[in-house]
């Protein structure tokens, strides 16, 4: 007896483990095998738009890997990653089948996914990665399709518009050795302006005026503390978390909530960002006097307590503005309405305004990004048809968003690639505020195929979310019953304002947004160094004398050897 | 042959480990090979560029490689030692106990925190010695300021090695605990006729009886000598502790996951492979020697 129950024990084990094997090569073997029959059908009389919005006469199976954003929770019961209304709509209107074969969760996990689906040589049909390392390793190693020809024909007119609006520069971003490897995400210039966002309401309430320079944002700080506005544990500025940096760099130029990117300008300082000095020669700006007269200011502040004290150790860099606990931080158009809803949640009253910072002698200095930071890739192995399959649910994304349900988050459209006219947001809040002003109506803006694909959907909800008066708004102005307008709006209307109506006085572009060879080996340990030298300095734990030392060693373990071949490219 | 027939059962209780030992542990194990190259995922193992030694070479002469490994042992060794001790302790005082429903209660609080991940438990360790946590509120108290702890590299060690045996030395007193229920009740008694007191007792009896299990299991620890806990690091770390935080496994982890240099990381993790290997060996034979306790 004894021995025919360690029997059946065994067998089912061995099942257990064996459904497991089976069931773990079922999936790595659906990567190779696109059921997709080779259909000729491909009709030689489309062209222009008819091609790029052309129906599959057999259905096409596109494999892919997708993020998944773990908390949400939009997505009806029943519905799933593979079966959502957008996995639908292109079934119904496309005839292309969205196979999911593999998610991961933002952020690391799916980094991570990424980088060990790159390192085993087997990609899914397409998949959008975050990081142009990714694409650059996958295009060197060779696993990815050429897609140039297919873009240029399949590209819908808009998508072509929106291309062009970056002057090449987007379509350069995607190439690898001249071979566009990539669908580029293209995303609004002003993702990469940081502003400050501070609480009008309370300035208000201590009758201090907009702070315009460095020394003033520092009073209002103090005041703020001194007040104890957000409470007893006020923190004046919000600074970055344990994952986030304290400014963006050439790799990551945009979106750095919290970071301090408009004190680093106001002092003509842009760490991280490869500079053109004039002469033919470029430098790094961490390495800049300016970068190390600003890391003095930010220390001397985090000494007086202006700074959070938790800064560089939180887990999250929303937490105390989420929570009002700060009145002050910088981040970009978005940060105020997207980035920090809950603020407006726990206090309706919390009238966050956007405003620049200037220099002392009254410069508005800005780094800016480069076109956009996340690629599609599409491997080389995908069929033809798979790869025009992929051209035209981007095509259809930026045709139709604004007319989709976006109760369902619109993160689940598979492949989702951002592509946004470098401009929209600032053509949004000017015509915005042209319909709220009753210059002009909602239905002057019903062109189908526009550039500025969500200015129609915008323009119709606008005044019901805006009350007026419209000269000057606050957060008293708007209506958060539908909380996911109320943010768009905010955002664009606040957020972006600085950057739609205030001339920006020095624009800094990086020489490079990209890795050299070098950088390949030597980056990581040259931004490991830079990371916790400016992290120590700003908490004080290393004095503002250890910055020489930190250039010095930063140009003999690799840097001057970098710099020379960033300098070469700027000779092209 | 007939051995085999007769206990064919249990070969068979076997196999799925095997199975899963070949599949995730053997076959795995050619991957080895791109620490000898310049690996191209696109041309895959057996068509990339042969380098040699090149990847160690490299990952010698980065500064980074002798803080990882100094802060790796450091930590690891510091765990090692004190997840023997603090449980052993524990263990002793706790059977002094003459209440057997508060032993009961004191052992299974002190062992929940084992079934914790380190993404939950860093959540609470960060809170507990944050800025408005309950340390820096305590020493408030006491008139001094607060200090930001989860960004002193002075202190970061400790507080890693500190708060891995306050999450495992319940659950590690089980073993001793178990070895105590094991000792002849009729020695202590003898000892107690014989005059002994309480604190004798313990020195005399239960130490020797324990002392074995305690050679045992600090030598089988010896493998893990270069296991400095990925999961606690990286879920606690932050640049500002790079200088002491940073072990081998965080570092393999950002070099080849975050920045793509495959062939760096499987060499930097070949290379501790090799180390825990060594040290897996000796720690059988010393095993052997001291415990009278063999695998093989």
């Amino acid at each position: 007896m004894k021995r025919n129950m360690a029997l059946l024990l065994a067998v089912v084990l061995l099942g257990l483990s064996l459904t497991a094997c089976t069931s773990s090569n079922d999936s790595s073997n659906n990567l190779k095998a696109p059921s997709t029959p080779d259909s000729n059908a491909e009709s030689p009389a489309l062209s222009g738009d008819d091609l790029a919005f052309s129906r599959f006469p057999e259905p096409v199976d596109v494999h892919i890997g997708m993020v998944v954003d773990p908390t949400d929770k939009t997505l009806p019961e029943g519905d799933s990653v593979s079966n959502n209304q957008y996995t639908r709509y292109l079934k119904e209107k496309y005839n292309i089948n969205v196979i999911v074969d593999w998610t991961a969760a933002t952020g690391n996990d799916f980094k991570q996914k990424v980088s060990l689906t790159i390192a085993s040589g087997k990609l899914p049909d397409g998949m959008v990665v975050d990081d142009r390392s990714f694409m650059t390793k996958a295009a060197s190693s060779g696993l990815l399709y050429d897609i140039t020809d297919i873009f240029q024909q399949y590209q819908s007119s808009q998508v072509k518009d929106i291309m062009a609006s970056t002057e090449g520069r987007a379509l350069e971003n995607a190439s690898y050795e001249g071979k566009m490897v990539a669908l580029p995400n293209i995303t609004v210039d002003t993702d990469g302006v940081h502003v400050l966002w501070i609480r009008k309401d309370w300035l208000d309430k201590l009758q201090l005026p907009v702070p315009k320079t460095v020394s003033d944002v520092e009073k209002a700080a103090k005041a703020f503390i001194d007040n104890k506005l957000g409470g007893d544990k006020t923190i004046g500025i919000a600074g970055p978390s344990k994952n986030t940096f304290p400014y963006s760099t050439f790799l990551v130029s945009s979106n750095n909530m919290g970071g301090f990117d408009p004190i680093f300008g106001a002092m003509d300082a842009y760490p991280g960002y490869w500079l053109d000095n004039g002469d033919g020669s470029v430098s790094y700006g961490t390495t800049s006097d300016n970068t190390k007269k600003t890391l003095a200011l930010l220390a001397d502040w985090y000494k007086k307590g202006l700074i959070d004290p938790e800064v560089g150790t939180r887990d999250n860099v929303g937490d105390p503005i989420n929570a009002n606990q700060t009145g002050i931080f910088f981040g970009p158009w978005w940060n105020g309405g997207y980035g920090n809803g809950d603020s407006f949640k726990n206090d309706p009253t919390a009238n966050w305004q956007a405003y620049p910072v200037y220099s002392d002698d009254n410069k508005w200095n800005v780094h800016m990004k480069t076109t956009g930071s996340t690629y599609t890739i599409i491997s080389k192995n995908a069929k033809p048809d798979v790869v025009k399959a992929i051209m035209i649910m981007n095509n259809a994304l930026v045709r139709d968003e604004a007319t989709f349900d976006l109760s369902v988050a619109v993160g689940w459209y598979p492949l989702r690639n951002v592509m946004a006219a470098a401009n929209e947001t600032e053509y949004e809040y000017v015509e915005l505020l042209k319909v709220l002003k009753g210059e002009t109506d909602p239905e002057d803006y019903n062109k189908p195929n526009s550039l500025y694909k969500l200015m129609y959907a915008d323009a119709k909800k606008v005044k019901d979310v805006i009350k007026p008066p419209y000269d000057d708004l606050n957060v008293s102005n708007f209506n958060t019953a539908n909380f996911g307008d109320f943010q768009r709006l905010y955002s664009i209307m606040i957020g972006d304002r600085p950057f739609t109506t205030i001339p920006i006085d020095k624009k800094v572009f990086s020489v490079t947004y990209n890795q050299t060879p070098t950088m390949e080996t030597k980056w990581a340990n040259l931004k490991k160094m830079e990371d916790e030298t400016v992290m120590k300095i700003i908490l004080g734990q290393a004095s503002i004398d250890s910055f020489d030392k930190f250039v010095k060693d930063w140009k003999a373990q690799g840097g001057d050897e970098i710099t020379a071949e960033v300098a070469e490219l700027l000779k092209k | 042959m007939r051995k085999i027939g007769h206990q064919k059962h249990y070969y068979l209780m076997l196999l799925p480990g095997m199975v899963w030992l070949v599949m995730f542990s053997i076959v795995p194990m050619s991957g080895i090979v791109m620490a000898f190259q310049n690996f191209n995922p696109g041309a895959g193992l057996f068509k990339s560029d042969w380098v040699g030694l090149e990847n160690f070479k490299y990952m010698f002469q980065l500064n980074d490689s002798k803080t990882v490994i100094i802060n790796t042992l450091i930590i690891a060794v510091g765990k090692i030692a004190l997840n023997l001790l603090v449980p052993l302790v524990f263990a002793i005082l706790l059977n002094e106990l003459r209440s057997l429903r508060y032993k009961k209660l004191v052992q299974t609080v002190v062992y929940l925190p084992h079934f914790l991940s380190w993404v939950i438990m860093s959540t609470i360790v960060i809170g507990i010695f944050g800025y408005y946590g309950v340390v820096n509120t305590v020493i408030g108290m006491f008139g001094f300021d607060p200090k930001l702890f989860m960004a002193d590299a002075g202190i970061f060690r400790q507080l890693v090695i500190g708060t891995d045996v306050w999450k495992e030395f319940g659950f590690s007193a089980i073993i001793y605990l178990a070895a105590l229920t094991g000792i002849n009740l009729n020695l202590y008694e003898a000892a107690a006729i014989d005059g002994a007191n309480r604190w004798q007792l313990i020195r005399h009896v239960t130490l020797p009886a324990l002392s074995t299990t305690v050679v045992l299991l600090g030598v089988l620890s010896l493998g893990n000598v270069l296991n400095a806990g990925f999961d606690q690091v990286y879920n606690l770390y932050n640049p500002l502790v790079y200088s002491t935080g940073d072990i081998l496994d965080t570092w393999v982890y950002r070099l080849g996951l975050q920045n793509l240099q495959y062939s760096l990381a499987t060499a930097a993790g070949l290379f501790k492979s090799v180390i825990s290997f060594v040290l897996i060996f000796i720690s059988y034979r010393l095993a052997y020697r001291y415990a009278d306790y063999t695998v093989f």
